[in-house]
């Protein structure tokens, strides 16, 4: 039983597909064994969301301080925060007011803080949707025939593929980087994805750092309590 | 039970010279724990199967002290416990991992709980003299998922506010009462503040009454002491060994053994086991596409949604769990172990499959090939325990004509 708990967990973690089109799987540098945070995909993560995202969304559980957790200096993040118009221990804000939110798109645009962990498909959704828009009319004619809901947009990845959100990522160039990389969309994508993944769990990599230690402690004295079960035990068997 | 006063002599054991035979004298803790901890006789022949209970009670504990560590942190508003559980997260000394042992343990609780029930039903643990001991058992599964439930509800995300609406409503089936009973409950006319302050107490409370309820479960076993893989009770006391330091050095290999999967899903796969939407904060505008409950509730919601009839699906899913405190006679076997019941050996393969695919097909859309899954299984699941009188039957005239 023990055995097969998992595998039914497994299924039914899978259990509903998303509605969009499959997502192709990205290479993230928070992912696999040698898993870290980058601090330039970061600063152009933070460029593209504050540039970009903030402009509608926020990212509250966030204050430029947490930058200083992955590599950054308090002059660079006080610089960063200064452009902004905050201090380094403001949560990160959109000057939208929800009320001219709800009027221009009907609708609140959603914190951004835990985006990659909010939605199925995590961060490859999330890269999915930002990279996944196409105003070709032969898509959106064999999808919505009779045209796209009034204030959508087509998105191959969003479950139902009519968006309130408009494209946000429009390149090339639509920011410049710190380090001089050309701002195409899927860089862009790729980058902000990265960062939000941080601000959704800034924790990340102590947390698994940390569990590589924690697992080969329990290992070993699993292997240890193991012989000494068997030495307890020898003479009655 | 103790001595009669009227036979106790004199006390002089004396307090600095022995200062726990002194305060044995007066409470006699130290002998009880020896009795009952340390020296309590346990068949040396029980397998990898019985570690379970032990394990259950490390889990059990591992969720009051993570659980109250984060009740000194948690609010219980709706305004601030979504973002409370983010303050834990990021700014808790430590809070990450707290709160994440928390939710993964509530998990792994849960399969080490199956696992032990698993156990008792096979060895036939719930038979005579042990019925009351099972019970107390069922008792204890019944409060733990109401615990979990409530649990559940607090992050106050979408799932814990759209679950805690549908779970709630069930009770509306009640018939005349339903409806008043569903709004007393919530403290108002929809789930709201007051039903989350309320869920937190219970949350609180409810897993102090689960552990006194497992002293319970342990006085009783420790009444007819525990069964084994033969089934058979031993009469010989050369089939027992002292729980220390045979058992405590094998249960502390199981639990290490469970540890170390926990803390893979603590450490590298957190939020796996729960759902995206929880991470939306709740709001009672917005439905979810689909409703789902934790991984650990899915076989009853599966009974539940299989029935059309709302009323009769919710007595099938409630009937799903009571029906065990009436194992004992319905199984009216006397031999206790499925090693040597071939017939009930197959049933019990057959059950255990089947609360699978009831676990699996209750995360499923109830549409289409499901529902009629689901609706099999529901039936095999009731089968199970209505064949059982049969099966003891036919079992013991086999017996008979192999003799």
């Amino acid at each position: 039983m023990k055995i097969l708990l998992p595998v039914l967990m497994l299924l039914s973690g899978a259990a509903w597909a998303n509605e969009g089109a499959p997502l192709a799987k990205q290479n993230w540098s928070f992912t696999g064994v040698r898993a870290d945070w980058n601090k330039d995909e970061l600063y152009r993560g933070y460029t593209v969301a504050t540039q970009v995202c903030l402009a509608c969304h926020s990212f509250k559980y966030i204050s430029h301080r947490d930058l200083m957790r992955v590599g950054f200096t308090e002059a660079e993040v006080k610089t960063m925060a200064a452009n902004l118009k905050m201090t380094i221990d403001q949560p990160i804000h959109t000057g939208l007011a929800e009320t001219d939110a709800q009027e221009l798109y009907g609708k609140v645009p959603p914190d951004l803080s835990l985006m990659t962990k909010a939605r199925e498909g995590l961060a490859d959704y999330v890269y999915g949707v930002l990279t996944g828009y196409s105003e070709k009319p032969e898509e959106i004619a064999k999808d919505f025939p009779t045209g796209l809901p009034k204030g959508a947009y087509y998105n191959h990845a969003f479950p139902g593929k009519a968006i309130a959100m408009p494209a946000p990522l429009s390149g090339p160039d639509m920011v410049s980087f710190h380090d001089n990389t050309a701002a195409t969309v899927p860089q862009m994508a790729h980058d902000v994805v990265t960062f939000m993944q941080w601000t959704a769990e800034p924790e990340r990599m102590e947390r698994q750092r940390l569990g590589v230690f924690v697992l080969l402690y329990l290992i070993i004295f699993g292997v240890l309590t193991y012989f000494t079960k068997r030495a307890v035990w020898r003479d009655v068997h | 039970m103790g001595k009669h006063p009227a036979d106790i002599r004199s006390v002089e054991t004396n307090i600095v010279k022995n200062p726990a035979g002194w305060l044995n004298d007066r409470l006699p803790i130290i002998s009880f724990l020896k009795d009952n901890a340390l020296n309590f006789p346990t068949p040396k022949n029980l397998n990898w199967a019985y570690v379970f209970g032990g394990i259950a009670m490390v889990a059990l504990m591992l969720q009051i002290i993570t659980g109250i560590f984060l009740a000194m942190h948690y609010k219980a508003d709706v305004k601030l416990a979504f973002d409370s559980i983010q303050h834990i997260m990021r700014n808790v000394e430590w809070g990450w991992l707290i709160r994440n042992m928390h939710m993964v343990g509530a998990s792994f609780f849960f399969m080490a709980v199956y696992a032990h029930m698993g156990r008792g039903l096979y060895y036939g643990s719930y038979k005579s003299p042990r019925e009351v001991l099972w019970g107390i058992g069922v008792i204890i599964f019944l409060i733990m998922m109401a615990t979990a439930f409530l649990g559940y509800v607090l992050p106050w995300g979408q799932m814990s506010f759209w679950g805690a609406t549908v779970i709630t409503n069930l009770l509306s089936v009640i018939p005349f009462i339903g409806n008043s009973i569903v709004v007393w409950l919530w403290g108002g006319y929809s789930v709201g503040d007051p039903t989350l302050t309320r869920f937190y107490t219970f949350h609180f409370v409810l897993p102090f009454v689960i552990l006194a309820i497992v002293v319970i479960h342990i006085w009783a076993l420790h009444e007819h002491g525990n069964t084994n893989p033969t089934g058979k009770e031993l009469r010989n006391k050369n089939d027992y060994v002292p729980f220390h330091p045979y058992y405590t050095a094998k249960d502390l290999v199981g639990i290490v053994a469970y540890l170390i999967p926990f803390s893979f899903m603590v450490f590298f796969l957190p939020e796996y086991l729960g759902h995206t939407d929880n991470l939306i904060p709740a709001n009672p505008l917005v439905t979810p596409a689909h409703i789902v409950p934790e991984w650990y509730f899915l076989p009853f919601y599966a009974i539940l949604r299989a029935i059309p009839i709302k009323e009769l699906g919710v007595l099938a899913m409630f009937g799903s769990i009571l029906i065990m405190f009436v194992l004992p006679w319905l199984d009216r076997s006397p031999i206790k172990s499925a090693r040597n019941r071939p017939l009930f050996r197959q049933l019990f393969w057959i059950f255990v499959l089947n609360f699978i695919v009831l676990g699996w097909v209750g995360g499923k859309p109830p549409e289409g090939v499901y529902v009629l899954i689901a609706r099999v299984a529901v039936v095999v699941y009731f089968g199970f325990f209505a064949l059982l009188p049969l099966v003891s039957k036919l079992e013991i005239a086999k017996l008979k004509e192999g003799k």
